[in-house]
């Protein structure tokens, strides 16, 4: 297993690099360089030049390319165009309620998409089984800022039951320690805070989680008809063990597989959605950084995200393939 | 009366019949043995009698296809009219159905030990199954689970069926590895089934089968993925293991050689219907259904003149007619005559019993 792991944070690395070229060449390959944000239109261009110099544009590329690995590593994004802050500042503020909503929400996908998937599964061909693939053709099709807006509209502003917008009332005075929230709240026993999260939480996290919810469902479904045919189901069966083991030590643990795999893929692609919900909801995330950076071409703010999008890709997938590690002792490399 | 007794087991999936009317008894201590090619229902029969088809959900009667008259060609040249039905397409039908979710219609009586099995609820068949009755599979790799270790697979039966739990079930694992001659048995307990060998994972799952000491151990072509020289040692493994034990075994297998290693008495399976059953020597001494006469034409033979050609039976087992219109074997016999599809042939005889209306007029 530690040979397995090994082997794995070196192809991680070997990611990493790849990515970090492709995004510098990337960011060179696109038309309308920063020193055009940030000088006036009528501007020289001697003016242009200087800048150029300046912020080290005029250097051999390599060298270019060294200077940006250097900060990435030292975690210095440089400063955001518009706020002049440090992006890494930036970035961290607003992380925690990103990946506070999108856990929210995989918990919500994961929680219910399995049992429904197995649940189809089992009952294929009634109308439980219809009834939850057509809900889940349903997720898939709705888009997440419409839906978004709908929750926010009637359960929000017409029935009043939940907040309409940010992560805690306005005032609450609590305590910050990993910037989750929920979790600060529990581990600070400052339950009432924890309890104020969570209610403005769950509109968002139904919102997000519609997606990963049908596509789980379906690969649960799928999968666990491609396993309840397997012999070793049937050798279950044949010692008489009950219909709980065999769903769960037998059944379940081979479609894990296939799953396990969806997860990661779909906890990446979360962050994306969140853009969108966070907007809705005025979650304060990175979701309307983005946004901003994007409308006033904010590259360095970009590159910051970019890079922290795609690390967490990376280091999601790495836990996908360990914990396939765990699952499953065929993928483990031999001693 | 004999341990199990299956009395006119039927099962059928949808349209196609895959058992029609089988009948026969394993004693008490004995070998039995369930002959037939690929698709005579002979898997069926056993999925059957352990509980194992899927269940019909809805009572629905199977369609009926309307049968469409046929010609046999009789041996003497002239044609011989005879109605069909749809051919039983049993071949690997259990799997394929699981998979669909649809069911088997299942009927007829399979008397264990005074008990019909058939007729059992789900939860009393799941408290014998694994108990009283146990069963090997044909495939040993695609039989293990894949991620659980091996001791995990013995031990559940054993928590489940004798309630040993922790450290006493693991000693007991090791000792049943060490009965079926799994070397280090306590280090192979940790491992899983695609760290052993297809002779190890057979033993290992013998070793599950007769883990609760089993009145009846029920073997699927145990031997036929593996190699000659482990098919060997598997069947004397079995061979012991029921003889020390006094365990009743039912031998399904479509290999002469293996029925005659090891049987007692012998059943040869054709379209869904026992068409022969004797004592093993009566059997290989006298055949007497032309079916049984073509299995035993069928193998290579060492004490033959090397160039003799083998005799191969003709045609498949999909060319058949439904038995009660006539005998099933009728479009493949060489000695298919007019009254071989006048209706539905009977089994004559009682210790050595056929059923082929032409036997009398051949001998």
């Amino acid at each position: 297993m530690l040979r397995y792991t090994v082997k794995r944070l070196l192809q991680l690395s070997v990611a990493l690099l790849g990515l970090s070229l492709l995004l510098f060449a990337w960011f060179k390959a696109l038309p309308g360089g920063p020193e055009n944000r940030l000088l006036p239109e009528n501007a020289t261009d001697q003016q242009r030049e200087a800048l150029r110099a300046a912020l080290g544009l005029d250097e051999p590329v390599w060298t270019q390319y060294g200077e940006f690995l250097a900060r990435i590593v030292r975690l210095d994004f440089g400063s955001s165009l518009s706020s002049g802050r440090p992006i890494a500042t930036e970035l961290a503020e607003r992380l925690p309620a990103t990946v506070e909503l999108s856990l929210a929400a995989m918990l919500i996908a994961v929680g219910l998409g399995i049992p429904l998937g197995y649940l189809a599964a089992k009952r294929r061909g009634t109308w439980v089984d219809f009834s939850t693939v057509s809900g889940s053709l349903l997720g898939t099709c709705i888009p997440i800022f419409f839906l978004a807006a709908m929750l926010k509209v009637v359960f929000a502003q017409e029935l009043g039951w939940l907040p309409t917008t940010f992560r805690l009332t306005a005032g609450a005075d609590f305590t910050e320690v990993t910037g989750l929230r929920v979790f600060d709240g529990l581990i600070t026993g400052e339950l009432d805070i924890a309890w104020d999260a969570v209610r403005h939480l769950i509109l968002p996290a139904i919102a997000l989680s519609s997606i990963p919810l049908a596509v789980i469902v379906r690969i649960t479904r799928a999968s666990v008809l491609d396993v309840v045919g397997e012999d070793y189901v049937r050798t279950a069966d044949a010692k008489g063990l009950k219909p709980a083991t065999v769903r769960g030590r037998h059944v379940m643990r081979n479609a894990m597989l296939p799953i396990a795999t969806i997860i990661g893929l779909l906890l990446g692609s979360l962050f994306a959605g969140a853009v969108l919900t966070e907007s809705v909801f005025a979650f304060g995330g990175i979701g309307s950084f983005v946004y901003q950076a994007t409308t006033e071409r904010d590259y360095p703010a970009l590159m910051g995200f970019i890079l922290v999008i795609a690390v967490f890709y990376v280091v999601i997938n790495l836990i996908v393939d360990l914990s396939y590690g765990l699952l499953d002792p065929r993928v483990r490399v031999r001693k | 009366m004999a341990l199990l007794e299956v009395e006119d087991l039927r099962v059928a999936f949808g349209a196609s019949t895959a058992v029609d009317g089988v009948s026969f008894s394993v004693p008490e201590g004995k070998v039995v043995g369930l002959v037939g090619e690929s698709g005579c229902g002979k898997s069926v029969t056993s999925l059957a009698i352990m509980g194992l088809l899927p269940k019909r959900r809805n009572g629905r009667p199977a369609p009926v296809t309307a049968s469409r008259p046929v010609t046999v060609e009789a041996a003497d040249g002239g044609t011989v009219a005879a109605p069909t039905g749809p051919p039983p397409s049993a071949t690997a039908v259990a799997p394929v159905l699981r998979r669909r979710g649809s069911g088997a219609d299942v009927s007829g009586r399979a008397v264990f030990d005074g008990t019909d099995l058939l007729s059992l609820a789900p939860a009393a068949m799941r408290r014998r199954r694994g108990k009283d009755l146990a069963m090997v599979f044909q495939d040993p790799l695609s039989s293990l689970n894949p991620v659980v270790p091996i001791g995990r697979q013995i031990t559940e039966v054993l928590e489940r069926h004798r309630g040993l739990k922790g450290d006493k079930a693991s000693k007991e694992a090791a000792n049943l590895l060490d009965r079926v001659g799994i070397p280090d048995p306590t280090r192979r307990l940790k491992e899983y089934p695609h760290q052993l060998s297809g002779g190890m994972r057979q033993r290992v799952l013998i070793a599950i089968a007769v883990a609760c000491n089993p009145r009846l151990l029920i073997a699927d072509e145990p031997t036929t993925a593996l190699d000659v020289t482990i098919q060997a040692q598997i069947l004397e493994l079995l061979k012991d293991l029921v003889e020390a034990e006094g365990t009743a075994l039912l031998m399904i297998t479509h290999d002469l050689g293996v029925v005659a290693g090891i049987c007692d008495e012998v059943n040869v399976l054709y379209s869904g219907r026992v068409v022969e059953s004797a004592p093993v020597r009566e059997l290989f001494a006298a055949p007497t259904h032309p079916y049984t006469v073509g299995l035993l034409g069928s193998i290579p033979r060492l004490d033959l003149p090397i160039h003799e050609p083998l005799t191969p039976i003709r045609g498949s087992i999909a060319d058949v007619i439904r038995w009660h219109d006539g005998c099933a074997f009728a479009p493949r016999c060489d000695r298919v005559a007019a009254p071989c599809v006048a209706g539905e042939p009977a089994l004559v005889g009682a210790v050595h019993a056929h059923r082929c209306v032409m036997a009398e007029e051949v001998a």
